[in-house]
C-alpha cells in the first residue's frame, strides 16, 4: 500500500460528511422571503388595510388550489417533463364534482373520490403516453389540455354548476382558526411533497432521472414507473385543486383555471426549479406561489389597472428568476 | 357572388369541411350537407348561419339551443348552421368562420361578434357577396360601420338600460352616500362598457359612491380574488355590482370568506342557471335576464324578414331585458 | 539560446480555492513541450488560460515577446493559439465539413458556399491522412477516435503558432496515433510550438523535446525529455521515489474453477458478431481490440443496455439461457457495469457524491416505505470513498467538480456498494491520473481475490497485460483470439486485433 498517496502531496483529508444544518438548508429561502417581505411592505404602504389579519386570512384562503397544482408541477419539472394540462384537468375535476352533486345528487364524500380519480386518470394518460410512446410531455399534455377542457364542457353542458353550502366548508375558515381545511391540506401536501422529494427513494430517483435518465438506466433502474407516477400525481393534485376551487367558489365552473398551468410553472421557476429537470424544491415553489398570490391580491387591493397588473406581475417573475440565477451563480463561484 | 373569385382553389373543399363541421356541431337537427354549396343551395329554404362567441359559455350555448329549437319548430322556413369559437377572444377564428360561411353560400349570417370593430370588414365582404347580415348580442361599432360604409342591423337588448334596471333593484336597500364597488367585464368589450355605464348611471342617480371598480375579465375565480381585495381595502362597501353572473358568484364566495356573507348585496347580469340558486338562497339579490335563449331567435327572425323583403328598411330592434329577483323566481 | 515563443510567469488561478500557485512555462518555436502532472495538478487549467477559455487571476504571459492576455478563445485564436481539448467539442448533427469550419464557414453573399466548403474540408482531412472520411457525413456517426482526429484537423487547418493538445491520443488507435505523430513532427519542422498533455509516458518519451511537470498547481521541474525515463516522470509528478513502475512481479491469479458468466454466440450486428466468452470466479478477463472493434457494444449487449439479436448468457451453474432486455434485469442477476463515458451515462454530474454512490443501493438505506436513512447513507458513502482514496471536500459536493480520476472512483464506488458477481469495466482508466489508476488496479486485485468475475475493456494494452488473467481480442465485432499469461505477447495480440479487418478486407478484394 505504498502508493496510495501517489500524486497527492498535500496532507490527506478524509472524506467529510456534512449533515446539512438547519441554517444551511434555509439559505436558499432567504432571498425569496426578502422579496416577499418587500412586496408586502410596498402594498402595506400603498393600501389602507393590506397589513391586517384579514388579508392574511384571505391569502390563506386563496392559495390552496395553486399550491397543490404547483407541487405536482414541481415534481413533473424535476423529471424534466412539463404538464400543461393541469388547469384543464382542474376544470374537468371541478366539473365532475359539480355534475355528480348537482345533477346526480351524490354526497360530497362520494363525489370527491370520483373527481380525484378523474384527475389521476388524466395524469396517468399523460404519463403512459409520453413515457412509453416517447412523445415529449409538452405535446401530450398540450393535447390533454384540450381534451380535459372539452370534457369539462361536455359534463357540465357548458353551464356553471352552483353547488352551494355543501362544499363550502372545505374552503371556509374553520371556527376558532382563521384558516380553512383546504389551506391545512395544502400545507400538509407541501410538507409531504418536500419530504417525498428529499427523504425518500422515490424522490431521489426523480431527481436522478431528471438529471440524466440514461445514467439512471445504466445504473439498473427502470425509470418508466417513476416518470408515469409523477404525471399521475400531478393529475391527482390537479383533481384536488378542482375540489378546492369548487369549494372556494361554491360552484363548478367549466371555464375555471384557464392559464393556471402558466401560473404554476411561474411559481416553480421563481422557486428555482429548473425547466431542464433535476433541480427543484417544493418549499421554494410554495414561496413562489405566495409571491404570485401576494402580487395578485395586493395589486387588486390597491386598485391597479389591468395593464399595470400584468406588467408588474411579469416584471416581478423575471426579477425573481434573475435573482435566483444570480444567487446560484454566486454559489457556484464560491463552491 | 362577386367576392368568391377572391377565394383560393381550396374554397369548395374548405366550405364543405366547414358545413360538415358545423352540422356536427349543430347535432342531428342540423341541415342536410350540400356537397356543392358554392353552386348555390339546391334547397328552396334560405340557409341561415348563426356565428356565436364561445359555445362553451353557457350564455351562448343557451342562445344556440334556443335557435335550434326554433329551427326545428319552423323547419319549413329555413335551415340553420351554428358555429362558435373556442375562446371568446379568438377574433381571427371568428373572422375565418365568417369567410367560411360566405364560401359555403349561406343566405344570411346572424353573428354575435367577438369584437365590435375587428369583425366589421369581414362582414362587409359578406354583405358584398349578397348575404344578409344581422348583428346580435355585442353591438358593432358605429364609427367603424360608417367608415366601411355599411349598415348592419342590431337586434338585441340595451345592456346599459338593463344594467340600470338591475342596479335599481338596490334602491331602498342602500342609502344615499353608501359605498359600492363594480366588477367590470373585459374593458374592450362593448357590452362590458355598457353595463358599467348603466351601473354608474344608477349610482349617480341614487347618490351611491363607487369606491372601487376593476375588471375581473368576466371570470369567477378572478372576480373572487378581486372582490376579496376590495372588501378588505374598503370594508365600508355595502354592495357589489358585477357585470355578469360568473363574477357575481365569485363575489358571493369572497363575501362569505371575508365574513360579509350576511349583509353584502350582490347583483349580476345574464341570469345563468347557477345564479338562480344563489338568488333563491338570498346570496345574490338580482340579475338581468336578456332572454338569452331568444336573442338568436330574434336575430334570425329579423334576418328572415329581410330575406323575404329585400326592400325592408334596415333598422335596429331592441329586445326586452327583465330584472330577476327572488320574487320573480318564485 | 533558443528564444521562447510562449512564456508564462507566475500564473495564478483562483476558483473557490487557488488551483494554480504561480506556474512558469516556456514553449519554444519548433518544439513539442510535454506538460505532465497527476489529474488535478493544474495542466488543464493552465492550458485553458493560455487558450483564452478562462482568465488568470495573476501572473503574466508573453507570446513572441509581447504581452499576451487573451480575453476569450477567439482572441487567442487570432493570435495563433489553437487548442484541442480532451472532450469532443463537435456538433454531432452537423457534417464533418461544417464542424471543421464552424465559425469561419466560406460564404458568398451571406450564403454558405457548399462547394468551397467541401473542397477545403477535403484538403484539411487529407492533410492528416483522414482520406477515408467523407466530408459530408454527419459527425455523430463517426467513431470517437475519428471524431478526435476531425477536431485535431480543425485546429491544424487554422494559422497556428502554438498548438495545445490535451490527451489527443486517448481515443485513438495505434495507427491513428502514429498518423498524428507524423503530423506533429512536420508541424515542429515548420516552427510551431506545441504543448502536449498525455498520460501515456512512452508517447512523451518518443515525441517531446522538453517536458514540464506540474504538481499541485506549481511548476515542479522543466527538463529535456531524453534526460528522464517514464519512471522518472512518475517520480517528478508524485514527488516521491517509486520503486515499482510495473506490478508484474507482484501479480497473482485468483481465478477459481467455476464459471460465473458464459456468453454464447451473442450478436448485435454489425458491431457484435457471434461472440462467446466465459468468466470464472476470481478471474480478470481483459478485452483488447482497436477502437471501434465492438468491445463497448459487447458489454452493453451483455448488460442489457442494448438488446442482443441472438445468443444467450448463462449465469453461474444455472442452466437457464438468458438475455437481458434492460440493465435492471442484469443488475438483478448480479451484474455491474462501469461505463466508458462517465458524463453521458456513468454519473449524475450535477448531483452529489452521496447520491451517485448510493443510487443503485437505495433499498439498503431505506425503510419498507422508501424513507431514506440518510445518516447510514452518508457514513457508508464516506467510508467507501475514503477507502478508494477519493479526493473531495465533502460528500455533498457535486461529482462534476471532481477530477476525472476521482469521478471514476465514484462511478466504481456505486457498484462496489451495490455489490455484484460480475463486474464489467469499460475503459476504466481512460483520462485518469496515475494515482487513481494504481488504486483501480489494486481494486481489481481485491475484487478478484473475493471471487468476483471481472471483464475489463481497455485500449491500453499495458494495462490489460498488467492486470488480467486472460485477454480476449475483438476485431471487427468478432473474437479473434484469447490468450492467457503463459501464451500472450504484444505481437500476437496486435496481430489478432487487426485480424478481423484484414479478413474482411480480403473478402472485399
Amino acid at each position: 500500500m505504498k502508493h496510495q498517496d501517489v500524486g497527492e502531496t498535500s496532507p490527506k483529508r478524509s472524506v467529510r460528511q456534512t449533515t446539512s444544518s438547519l441554517l444551511a438548508s434555509s439559505i436558499p429561502y432567504v432571498g425569496m422571503v426578502a422579496v416577499l417581505g418587500v412586496l408586502v411592505l410596498i402594498f402595506g404602504l400603498m393600501s389602507r388595510n393590506f397589513l391586517s389579519l384579514t388579508t392574511l386570512a384571505s391569502l390563506a384562503n386563496q392559495i390552496p388550489d395553486l399550491t397543490v397544482i404547483s407541487v405536482g408541477m414541481t415534481l413533473v419539472l424535476i423529471v424534466a417533463g412539463i404538464d400543461l394540462s393541469v388547469g384543464s384537468v382542474l376544470a374537468l375535476s371541478s366539473a365532475v364534482v359539480g355534475a355528480l352533486m348537482v345533477d346526480g345528487g351524490w354526497p360530497l364524500w362520494a363525489a370527491v373520490p370520483a373527481c380525484l380519480l378523474a384527475g389521476a386518470g388524466c395524469g396517468c394518460f399523460n404519463g403512459v403516453v409520453s413515457v412509453y410512446a416517447r412523445i415529449p410531455s409538452f405535446i401530450v399534455t398540450l393535447g390533454m389540455l384540450e381534451i380535459a377542457r372539452g370534457g369539462a364542457y361536455l359534463i357540465t353542458d357548458s353551464r356553471t354548476k352552483y353547488i352551494g353550502s355543501s362544499v363550502e366548508w372545505i374552503g371556509t375558515p374553520m371556527p376558532g382558526l382563521f384558516v380553512s381545511p383546504a389551506f391545512l391540506l395544502a400545507v400538509a401536501i407541501v410538507v409531504c411533497g418536500q419530504l417525498l422529494l428529499t427523504r425518500t427513494v422515490f424522490g431521489r430517483y426523480l431527481v436522478a432521472i431528471g438529471t440524466n435518465a440514461e445514467a439512471v438506466r445504466m445504473a439498473g433502474i427502470r425509470s418508466e414507473p417513476y416518470a408515469i407516477s409523477v404525471f399521475a400525481i400531478s393529475g391527482l393534485l390537479a383533481g384536488l385543486g378542482g375540489v378546492i376551487q369548487t369549494s372556494r367558489l361554491s360552484s363548478a365552473d367549466p371555464n375555471a383555471a384557464v392559464g393556471l398551468e402558466l401560473a404554476a410553472i411561474a411559481a416553480c421557476v421563481i422557486g428555482g426549479t429548473s425547466l431542464a429537470g433535476g433541480r427543484g424544491s417544493i418549499i421554494s415553489t410554495f414561496f413562489g406561489v405566495l409571491m404570485i398570490t401576494v402580487l395578485q391580491t395586493g395589486l387588486a387591493q390597491v386598485g391597479a389597472s389591468d395593464p399595470t397588473k400584468r406588467i408588474i406581475t411579469g416584471s416581478v417573475i423575471v426579477v425573481a428568476v434573475l435573482l435566483d440565477a444570480l444567487r446560484r451563480n454566486w454559489g457556484k463561484a464560491h463552491d | 357572388m362577386t367576392s368568391i373569385h377572391a377565394r383560393s382553389w381550396s374554397s369548395s373543399m374548405l366550405a364543405s369541411l366547414a358545413v360538415m363541421a358545423s352540422s356536427i356541431a349543430a347535432g342531428c337537427g342540423g341541415p342536410d350537407v350540400d356537397s356543392q354549396p358554392t353552386d348555390g343551395a339546391a334547397s328552396d329554404h334560405p340557409r341561415v348561419a348563426l356565428i356565436m362567441k364561445s359555445l362553451a359559455n353557457e350564455f351562448f350555448s343557451t342562445m344556440a339551443d334556443g335557435a335550434q329549437q326554433h329551427q326545428r319548430e319552423h323547419a319549413e322556413r329555413y335551415e340553420l348552421v351554428v358555429n362558435g369559437i373556442k375562446d371568446e377572444r379568438d377574433l381571427s377564428r371568428q373572422v375565418a368562420l365568417v369567410e367560411e360561411m360566405v364560401a359555403a353560400g349561406v343566405d344570411a349570417i346572424v353573428i354575435a361578434p367577438a369584437d365590435s370593430k375587428a369583425l366589421v370588414p369581414a362582414l362587409r365582404r359578406a354583405r358584398d357577396a349578397g348575404i344578409v347580415v344581422v348583428n346580435i348580442d355585442n353591438r358593432l361599432d358605429k364609427e367603424v360601420l360608417e367608415q366601411e360604409g355599411i349598415a348592419i342591423p342590431f337586434v338585441g337588448p340595451d345592456n346599459r338600460n338593463g344594467a340600470l334596471a338591475v342596479a335599481k333593484s338596490l334602491e331602498g336597500k342602500l342609502a344615499t352616500g353608501d359605498a359600492i364597488a363594480v366588477l367590470e367585464g373585459i374593458r374592450t368589450s362593448f357590452n362590458g362598457t355598457q353595463r358599467r355605464l348603466g351601473f354608474e348611471e344608477a349610482a349617480s342617480g341614487a347618490g351611491w359612491e363607487i369606491v372601487d371598480s376593476q375588471s375581473a375579465q368576466w371570470e369567477m375565480s378572478k372576480a373572487n380574488t378581486i372582490a376579496s381585495s376590495m372588501l378588505r381595502e374598503h370594508p365600508e362597501i355595502k354592495a357589489i355590482l358585477a357585470a355578469n353572473d360568473s363574477m357575481a358568484l365569485g363575489a358571493v364566495a369572497a363575501a362569505k370568506a371575508t365574513g360579509r356573507g350576511g349583509d353584502l348585496l350582490i347583483v349580476g347580469f345574464d341570469n345563468i342557471s347557477a345564479v338562480q340558486d344563489a338568488i333563491k338562497e338570498g346570496r345574490v339579490l338580482a340579475t338581468a335576464d336578456q332572454h338569452g335563449d331568444q336573442l338568436a331567435v330574434f336575430g334570425i327572425e329579423h334576418a328572415l324578414t329581410l330575406l323575404d323583403d329585400p326592400e325592408a328598411k334596415v333598422e335596429d330592434r331592441e329586445t326586452p331585458v327583465d330584472v330577476v329577483t327572488a320574487e320573480t323566481l318564485r | 539560446m533558443t528564444r521562447s515563443l510562449l512564456e508564462t510567469r507566475g500564473v495564478i488561478k483562483d476558483y473557490a480555492v487557488r488551483v494554480l500557485h504561480g506556474v512558469d512555462l516556456d514553449v519554444r518555436a519548433g518544439e513539442i513541450h510535454a506538460l505532465l502532472g497527476a489529474n488535478g495538478a493544474g495542466k488543464s487549467t493552465l492550458c485553458r488560460i493560455i487558450a483564452g477559455l478562462t482568465r488568470s487571476s495573476g501572473g503574466t504571459m508573453t507570446l513572441g515577446g509581447e504581452t499576451y492576455s487573451p480575453r476569450d478563445k477567439q482572441q487567442a485564436e487570432s493570435c495563433g493559439i489553437q487548442i484541442v481539448q480532451q472532450e469532443l467539442n463537435l456538433l454531432s448533427t452537423l457534417s464533418v465539413a461544417e464542424n471543421l469550419f464552424f465559425n469561419r464557414l466560406p460564404r458568398r453573399l451571406g450564403v454558405i458556399d457548399r462547394g468551397a466548403l467541401r473542397r477545403r474540408a477535403r484538403v484539411a482531412l487529407d492533410r492528416i491522412g483522414l482520406n477515408e472520411i467523407d466530408a459530408d457525413t454527419a459527425t455523430g456517426t463517426l467513431g470517437v477516435g475519428q471524431q478526435q482526429l476531425v477536431e485535431i484537423a480543425s485546429a491544424l487547418d487554422r494559422d497556428c503558432r502554438v498548438l495545445i493538445l490535451d490527451e489527443p491520443t486517448a481515443a485513438l488507435t495505434g495507427d491513428e496515433s502514429r498518423r498524428l505523430f507524423r503530423w506533429l513532427d512536420e508541424l515542429r519542422s515548420q516552427g510551431v510550438g506545441m504543448i502536449y498533455i498525455s498520460h501515456r509516458l512512452e508517447e512523451v518519451t518518443r515525441l517531446a523535446d522538453r517536458l514540464t511537470v506540474l504538481r499541485d498547481g506549481r511548476t515542479a521541474a522543466t527538463v529535456a525529455a531524453h534526460e528522464v525515463s517514464p519512471d522518472g516522470m512518475v517520480q517528478l509528478m508524485t514527488g516521491e521515489t517509486s520503486d515499482e513502475s510495473s506490478h508484474a512481479g507482484q501479480w497473482r491469479s485468483h481465478a477459481g474453477s467455476h464459471s460465473l458468466l458464459r456468453v454464447v454466440g451473442l450478436s448485435r450486428l454489425p458491431m457484435v458478431d457471434n461472440v462467446s466468452l466465459e468468466v470464472r470466479a476470481g478471474e480478470r478477463l481483459g478485452i483488447a481490440g482497436l477502437v471501434g472493434s465492438g468491445r463497448t457494444e459487447l458489454l452493453r449487449a451483455i448488460f442489457g443496455a442494448d438488446r442482443a439479436e441472438a445468443g444467450e448468457l448463462y449465469l453461474g451453474e444455472d442452466p437457464t439461457p438468458r438475455r437481458f432486455d434492460h440493465p435492471s434485469a442484469a443488475v438483478a442477476h448480479g451484474m455491474a457495469m462501469v461505463t466508458e463515458d462517465r458524463k453521458q451515462n456513468g454519473l449524475l454530474l450535477s448531483l452529489s457524491l452521496l447520491i451517485n454512490t448510493t443510487l443503485c443501493s437505495l433499498d439498503r438505506f431505506s425503510s419498507k416505505l422508501g424513507y431514506l436513512h440518510r445518516r447510514a447513507e452518508a457514513s457508508e458513502t464516506a467510508r467507501l470513498l475514503e477507502s478508494l482514496e477519493t479526493r473531495c471536500t465533502s460528500i455533498e459536493q457535486a461529482v462534476g467538480t471532481l477530477s476525472g480520476g476521482n469521478q471514476q472512483k465514484v462511478a466504481v464506488a456505486k457498484w462496489l456498494l451495490r455489490d455484484a458477481d460480475v463486474f464489467l469495466f469499460d475503459e476504466p482508466t481512460r483520462g485518469i491520473d496515475v494515482a487513481a489508476r494504481r488504486r483501480l488496479y489494486r481494486l481489481f486485485d481485491s475484487l478478484a481475490r473475493h471471487g468476483k468475475g471481472l471483464v475489463i475493456v481497455s485500449s491500453d494494452l499495458d494495462e490489460l497485460l498488467e492486470t488480467c488473467d486472460r485477454i480476449t481480442v475483438m476485431s471487427a465485432g468478432r473474437v479473434t483470439g484469447t490468450f492467457d499469461r503463459s501464451s500472450w505477447s504484444r505481437d500476437a495480440i496486435m496481430r489478432a486485433s487487426f485480424a478481423g479487418y484484414r479478413r474482411s478486407g480480403e473478402e472485399v478484394a
